[in-house]
């Protein structure tokens, strides 16, 4: 029974991080640029959530939800237009520096205007649990897990059964040869690190409620997608998903029988584990495939 | 004579040193094949390139129907009509064959559809891998897809890098066989190839670079007269005459 009830808060938080994964493995695949601010776009999603709870009282989450996700995309465009097209013809070195310096200004634009407290982000359904089997379910795990998959499902449709997803795609995979083909490459770039931001945006107003934001939660962030990305494959997608499950339910089954920070370096060691037996990641073809 | 579509006006490409295309006029009409011919090096790809805007014009013009392309990139130019064919193919890998097709047109769904439906009828093999992953196909099927995707954005001049490297001559002669088909239709077509014979029997006229500068011009069938037995022909500039190239 607690096994289940772990399984159920591991599936929550795993779906949380595989849209921040997601969205990290996005941008790579579309420029092949590492966005070191995607964590940080995470917690600037948390905390616009909590403001625009300010000029939105009483609204639940799912309604703050689309918002959250158009102003992140439009930062996600602001992201790309300032720290990767004007450096993109440069050595990558540019672009992890441009993002790093973009993270930490959002950090700092946090501080100053949210302060360093905790804030949380009002619930997707309101609070609550109810109980199947014996199991205590939380109604925002569900929701977030709903939420999560929706997400991901739309974004599957996207890629496999839209013009844009296919320019997204072939964007991602010969940038060169797409714009032989007509597409319009430095648009489909700027539009990727909306969708990025959009979904970084969309995973930090669902954490920030459960586990609240601070202008410093972005860092931790980042090196789980970090991580789920490598597990899963190197520019992989739905290895990206899976390594975000893995990851949230490893994290939530030690953090229970030991402690988070057991958890946290168990982590690390089981991501040694993995790159030495395993070094492409479990779904590693589709980066080998891209090389 | 038929008004050029394409006129390259004392067109250069270079990277820094040396040009490796050096002052190439030509022009290709609509429905016409011209060959451009060479050994490795000639900078046949590099002007290929520079013609769909891969690579910049260090000086020069490229003219599309009237209108000076040269600062306009790549994408514009695929929009204007031109059709790109690159030397490897290079297909996108992890999409299936249909989407390889589908993402390079503008056209509406259902024309989208109508287009496809003729690649396939161009190149039957292709239509029971519609579903496969690009890079599960062999080399000649991965060429008639390079080619069949350039045909989906309804090119009025189709470029083509080296469309037989790596096929059997038994394949090369079906592409070369499948240009004339298409330059049938009204398409102008530039043909790079090292295997000047068989470019030139499926050409119109042929135009040899040498160490990026036109060494020789002049219509296919003569071309190939010319040649003879000869494999080295037509040699090094020097031996047939520098040629000023407007053809």
């Amino acid at each position: 029974m607690i096994l289940a009830q772990l399984m159920v808060n591991g599936i929550a938080l795993g779906a949380a991080y595989a849209l921040v994964a997601l969205g990290f493995v996005l941008v790579l695949n579309a420029t092949g640029a590492v966005n070191f601010a995607q964590g940080d776009l995470v917690m600037a999603g948390g905390f616009l959530a909590v403001a625009l709870a300010g000029f939105i009282p009483d609204a639940p989450g799912f309604v703050l939800l689309p918002l959250v996700m158009a102003l992140m995309a439009l930062l996600g465009i602001a992201v790309s237009a300032t720290a990767y097209l004007p450096l993109r013809n440069r050595p990558p070195v540019g672009v992890f520096i441009s993002t790093i310096a973009v993270g930490i200004i959002l950090q700092n634009g946090a501080t100053v205007l949210f302060g360093p407290e905790p804030k949380a982000a009002a619930p997707l359904f309101g609070g609550g649990a109810f109980t199947i089997a014996g199991l205590q379910v939380p109604t925002q795990s569900i929701a977030v897990i709903a939420t999560a998959a929706l997400l991901i499902a739309g974004q599957y449709w996207l890629f496999t059964h839209t013009q844009l997803g296919r320019r997204l795609r072939a964007t991602a995979q010969d940038p060169g040869m797409a714009r032989a083909c007509g597409i319009p490459v430095t648009s489909m770039i700027a539009l990727t690190f909306a969708l990025g931001a959009a979904l970084a945006g969309a995973a930090g107003l669902l954490l920030s409620n459960q586990f609240f934001v601070t202008p410093s939660a972005g860092s931790g962030l980042i090196l789980k997608a970090y991580i789920a990305v490598t597990i899963g494959g190197w520019g992989s997608l739905p290895g990206a998903v899976i390594g975000a499950l893995l990851i949230a339910a490893f994290e939530v089954v030690v953090s229970y029988t030991l402690s988070y920070t057991a958890a946290t370096a168990a982590l690390y060691l089981a991501l040694l584990a993995i790159l030495a037996v395993r070094p492409q990641g479990l779904f590693g073809e589709a980066s080998r495939r891209r090389a | 004579m038929t008004a050029p579509l394409l006129i390259l006006d004392s067109l250069s490409v270079g990277y820094g040193g040396a040009p490796v295309v050096d002052a190439v006029s030509l022009r290709v009409a609509p429905g016409e094949v011209l060959a451009l011919l060479g050994a490795n090096g000639a900078g046949k790809s590099s002007l290929m390139r520079a013609v769909i805007g891969l690579e910049p014009a260090a000086s020069g013009r490229i003219v599309l129907d009237g209108a000076d392309i040269t600062a306009l990139p790549p994408e514009r130019r695929a929009r204007m009509g031109l059709g790109y064919v690159p030397e490897g193919r290079r297909v996108f890998p992890g999409m299936s064959v249909r989407d390889n097709l589908e993402v390079a047109s503008f056209a509406a769904k259902a024309v989208r559809t109508g287009l496809i439906e003729r690649v396939f009828a161009l190149f039957p093999q292709l239509a029971p891998k519609s579903g496969d992953s690009a890079w599960r196909l062999s080399g000649g099927q991965q060429q008639m897809l390079a080619i069949g995707r350039a045909l989906m954005g309804e090119p009025r001049l189709l470029l083509l890098d080296e469309p037989s490297m790596g096929l059997s001559p038994r394949l090369t002669s079906e592409v070369m066989a499948t240009v004339r088909a298409i330059a049938a239709g009204g398409t102008a077509v530039l043909l790079a190839e090292q295997a000047a014979r068989r470019a030139l029997q499926a050409a119109d006229r042929g135009l040899w670079l040498h160490l990026g500068r036109v060494a020789d011009t002049g219509d296919a069938t003569v071309l190939l007269d010319r040649m003879g037995d000869d494999p080295d022909f037509p040699g090094t500039p020097l031996a047939t005459g520098p040629c000023d190239g407007a053809v």
